[in-house]
Order: C-alpha cells, then structure tokens, then sequence
C-alpha cells in the first residue's frame, strides 16, 4: 500500500479552563489514505472538533506527531501551514461561515485570494463548480437570499476552488433538513468517487454510514469497531 | 479582476452604511474644523499683511501728544497742539524721505442738494493720497497750486460720494462743507477701516491749507505722514525725525511731546494675536480628530468582534495573519481617509461661502489641505493599529465550535 495522505501517532492536546486541565485528546492513532472517505462520529465533548482542528492545521497539538503528505507538521511556520490549508485543504463547516455581503460566486473565489491572484482560469472554475453544484442562477446573489442547503453547496464550492487534497467537514449537514442533507452526502459520495479525500466529523448515524469507513471517537480516544 | 479582489478584501466596510457614517463623523468634524480654522488663520494673516501693505512698510506716521497702540489699533490718547506746519516743513530736508503730508483732521457737515452728512474732514497735501496708496475712482489728484493757494476743492471719500451723489458723478459739482462752497475734484475707490481706526471711505480730503485756515482756523497739525525711500531706512530715518522735532520744540526726550508710528508697530500685536487664534484652533481641530480617531477605533473593535467569524474564516482558507493586520489596518485608513476627505469637502465649502461673508480675502488653502490629508491618515492609522492586532490574533479554531 502505499504511503498515507495523513498519519497521525499519539496526538495528544490539553486545554485549560481555570485552574482544571482537561486532557481532550488522549493518544489519537489514525492513518488516512488518499481516496478515504472517514466519518468520525462520538458524543459532544468527545473531542471531535479539537481533532478535526488539529487535522485541518488549526490548531497544534501538545504532542504526537502529524505527518501531513509524509512531513512533520510541527515543525512548519505560520506561513506554511497558511499555504497548505489554502491550497491542500478544503473547509466545510456546520454553519457554512459565507461572508453576508458577498456573492456566491464572491465567496467561492474567496480562498483564491489567498492564493495568488484570482485569475480568469479560477473565476471560470467558480461557474464551472456553481454550475456542477446546481446553482448556476444563484451566482449573484447574497448569502441571505439562499436556503440552507443552497448555502452549504456555496461552501462547498468555496472548498474546492483551490483544487484540495483533502475535503475537512464539521457537521455538514447539521443545519440542513433532510432533502438538503441528502443532496450534500450525495456530492461529497460524487466527489469521493472523483478522488477527493474526505473526513468528516458528524453525530448523524445515517449520513455516517454514507462514508467508506467510521471510527468512533469518545473521552479522547478511537473506540475500535 | 481587480475590483473583485478589491471587493473580497475591502468590501466588509460598507456592510453596515449607517455605522460607518457615525463613525467616520468625528473625523468629517475634525477635519472641517480644522481645514476651516487653518483658512480662516491664513486668511486673516493675509488680510492683515494687505493691509500693512496699504498702510505701507515704508510709511512712518507723525502724531502730537502720547500715542498708544493697543489692540492693533493706534490710539491718540492726549492731543496735543505743539505740531505745527512748519515741523513738517523742516523734515522735508531729512535724507531719505520721498514725500510727507501734514494732516487735520476735524469733523464736519457737507452738504449737496438737500443731503446733509457729518464725515471726517481731513486736511491733506497732494502727496498724500500717493503716500497712503489711495487711488481715484474719478477725477483727479489735487494741485500743487490748490495746496499753496488756499483752493476750496474736495475729494471725497467712497462713501460721502455714494450718500451724497448716489450713482450720479461727483466730479466738477459744488458741495458746501461747514457752509463754504467746494468744488468737488476726485473720488476715492473703497478703502474701508485702515490702522487708524478710521474708516477711510466716511470721509472728505481737503488742502491742509484751506482745512486749517477756513475751515477750522488752526495753528497746529493733527499728525504727519511721512513716506521713506527704502523700508530699511526706517529705524535711521525715525531717530533722525526724534532729533529735529525734539531740537525744535525744546524738550528733553523724557517729555516727548509727540510719537513716531510705524506699520509694524500696529501689525505686530494683529499678526500674534491671529497666530495665537490659530495655534488653539487648530489644537482644539486636532484634538476633534483624536476624539474621532478613538470612535474610529471603538467602531472597528466593534466590527471585529462582529465578523469574528469571517476573520476566522479568512484564517482558515489561507489568508496570513499579516494579511488580516494588513486588511483591517486599510480598512480603518480609507474610513477615516474618506471621512477625511468629506471632512476637506465640507471645510472648503464653508470657507467659500462665510469668507466672503466675513471680508476675509480669499485663501487657496494649500497648506491646510496637505496637514488636513496628512493628519487623517496618521489618525487612521492610530486608530486601525489596535483593531486590526485583535483581529490578526482571532483564533481560527472558533469556527467549529458550532454556531
């Protein structure tokens, strides 16, 4: 087999909240290969975000090590992880974090920015990308005036633009209804299919069940199935 | 291309119009206020140097008694009647001095057709409307001749002329001033209120010779005007004036029976006291500015800690914490940039229309322009640093604490 997408040995993270330290992450042990689509499911306070904030590059872990493409995380600048997450990593979000007073296609260049110019080849990758997620008459218009399940195929838009390795989503469907729902885990299925790597934190049995592989996460730690 | 990458930078800060307009109100406030106060302060310095150029720097004026000047204005505290002729006669010898005019001044009627005015009635020499720089809006000078010989001829001052004729002209008519026939030979452009506290249009200039014999029937001069070759000359020329008068009329220098004035003396306390006016102004405009600048400052705070989420976001996908600074950093410039530029617009059109309402001669305010422009973006640069560090240091990890 070959080499993994991201490997992670002993990851471990602590947060402070007064004088009580809690250890949140208690050894995290997890190897993804690209083509993966994992859920990781557990109860609230199991850890879940924190891990899913350490894998996007948010967020450092006290220890353990995280290989990202076979290189040590830890060991790189602000800057480069700024670049790995605009150009490696694709974001999606409960509460799909859209800027109100920008377009959909607005929103969908925003990471572009961030990556170098906003060429004409990036603007035509938006249409293209609004036009595959059905929203080729919503371009124009704001946050606001899409539904929900409208709203979060914008971010996904937004999540792709910058051609990513890796597709990072935090509860996708936990504002959506269940049309919506079902119309978000059929395209993260499509993009899978297409090669995306996806791991994506949800509590939903059935839209867990959708991904290739489930692992459990609670008090810290993978409970092995 | 570029005004999407403009937009995805900067277009949060027209996300909320009305916030933006409060509080960019301080810094349009400030900025008004101080590009007003710096015209109106170089206004009046030009006005008050025009008018010591009509008064003229190369002007010395000769009054008998104790002079005072107080409050920009020369003021004869005690008259004196030791002045005479023939004192101004004697100085036309003294080197350097181009032309001199004696002078009485008393009050009196004119009258034309059934209009009758009390004015000034100021006995002069020809040289004297070249001396104080006056110019004619008709007619003529008077005569050598007219001085000498004792001639009733009048010219009269811009607004005597305008009460007594109206629009009629004034030249060639009769006029009777303390019941004796003039003949009215010149007119005088406007002037308005010169150093000598007397306003220069309400009045009648006369030969000194008919004004002190027919007139008034005196022996003495209400003062001299003396006009120098070259400005430089001044202090020498005035010591030499000091000798010769004090040498005729015998006295001691510790009971000086007269007072030489110079423009500058007058000027002097005019020109501080508008320097002093526009230090504090611009002080208080400035200090305008730094209350604005700390709305500016709250208002960001504020819209930080509103667009958490975005800056957030921003984080997420890419953007450096550099970038973030630098975006926030911008955005509280062009805020406070604009409102500066309101703030220039708002100032100049005030300072057109109550310039000329007030008499002040029109400035172009450079000089205000480029400290009013320059303030703002320091300002806004005062007021953008700390919002836009709490917004660099916004922890992209918020985004999947749920909502």
């Amino acid at each position: 087999m070959s080499k993994p997408l991201i490997q992670l040995i002993d990851i471990r993270k602590k947060f402070q909240s007064g004088k009580i330290t809690y250890e949140v992450l208690k050894g995290i042990n997890l190897e993804v290969y690209m083509g993966d689509f994992l859920a990781i499911m557990g109860p609230s306070g199991g850890g879940k975000s924190t891990l899913l904030n350490i894998l996007g590059l948010l967020d450092r872990p006290d220890s353990g090590l995280y290989l990202f493409e076979g290189r040590e995380v830890n060991t790189f600048s602000e800057k480069e992880l700024s670049r790995l997450r605009n150009q490696k990593i694709g974001f999606i979000f409960q509460a799909f974090h859209l800027i109100p007073w920008a377009t959909a296609l607005e929103n969908t260049l925003l990471p572009a920015l961030y990556g170098g110019e906003i060429t004409k080849e990036k603007i035509q990758r938006a249409h293209e990308l609004l036009e595959k997620l059905g929203l080729g008459d919503k371009k124009n218009h704001k946050p606001a005036e899409l539904s929900g399940g409208q709203q979060q195929r914008v971010a996904i838009a937004r999540a792709l633009i910058n051609n990513p390795t890796l597709l990072l989503a935090d509860e996708p469907t936990g504002n959506l209804d269940s049309q919506s729902s079902e119309e978000v885990i059929k395209i993260f299925e499509n993009l899978n299919k297409e090669g995306l790597t996806i791991i994506m934190v949800t509590h939903e049995r059935e839209i867990a069940q959708r991904a290739k592989k489930i692992k459990f996460l609670k008090d810290g730690k993978f409970i092995e199935d | 291309m570029n005004t999407l990458k403009l937009k995805l930078l900067l277009g949060g800060i027209l996300h909320k119009k009305l916030r933006l307009f409060l509080s960019v109100l301080g810094i349009i406030i400030g900025v008004s206020a101080l590009f007003l106060m710096n015209t109106f302060g170089e206004a009046a310095k030009k006005k008050t140097l025009k008018e010591i150029e009509t008064f003229g720097p190369d002007i010395l004026m000769i009054l008998p008694g104790q002079v005072r000047v107080s409050a920009g204005r020369a003021i004869q505290t005690e008259q004196r009647t030791t002045l005479k002729m023939e004192d101004a006669q004697a100085l036309e010898k003294i080197y350097g001095i181009k032309a001199l005019s004696p002078l009485f001044s008393g009050t009196g009627t004119a009258r034309y057709s059934f209009k009758t005015i009390t004015t000034m009635l100021n006995g002069v020499n020809e040289s004297y409307i070249f001396l104080r720089k006056f110019s004619l809006i008709e007619g003529r000078n008077f005569l050598k001749g007219e001085i000498t010989g004792y001639k009733k001829v009048a010219i009269l001052g811009y607004k005597v002329k305008k009460e007594l004729f109206g629009e009629e002209s004034a030249e060639g008519k009769v006029i009777l001033i303390n019941k004796l026939p003039f003949v009215v030979i010149g007119v005088l452009s406007p002037i308005g209120i010169d150093a000598s506290n007397q306003d220069q249009d309400d009045q009648i200039l006369v030969p000194i010779t008919t004004s002190m014999s027919s007139l008034f029937n005196a022996d003495y001069l209400s003062g001299i005007y003396v006009a120098v070759e070259n400005p430089s000359l001044i202090p020498q020329i005035e010591r030499n004036i000091e000798e010769l008068l004090l040498k005729r009329h015998r006295v001691s220098p510790s009971n000086i029976d007269f007072k030489i004035i110079k423009a500058e003396d007058i000027f002097k306390f005019r020109l501080e006291a508008s320097k002093l006016f526009t230090t504090l102004v611009q002080s208080i405009s400035i200090l305008c500015l730094l209350v604005g600048s700390l709305g500016v400052t709250a208002i960001m705070l504020l819209s930080v800690n509103e667009r958490k989420k975005e800056i957030g976001l921003r984080l997420a996908i890419g953007a450096s914490r550099r970038g973030v600074l630098l975006q926030f950093l911008l955005e509280s410039i062009l805020i406070t940039f604009v409102g500066g530029l309101v703030g220039l617009l708002i100032g100049g059109l005030l300072s057109i229309i109550l310039l000329p309402l007030l008499k002040y001669p029109w400035v172009f305010p450079f000089k205000p322009i480029i400290v009013s422009s320059a303030l703002t973006v320091f300002f806004g640069l005062i007021s953008g640093v700390y919002p836009a560090y709490k917004a660099s240091q916004i922890d992209p990890a918020i985004l999947l604490k749920g909502l």
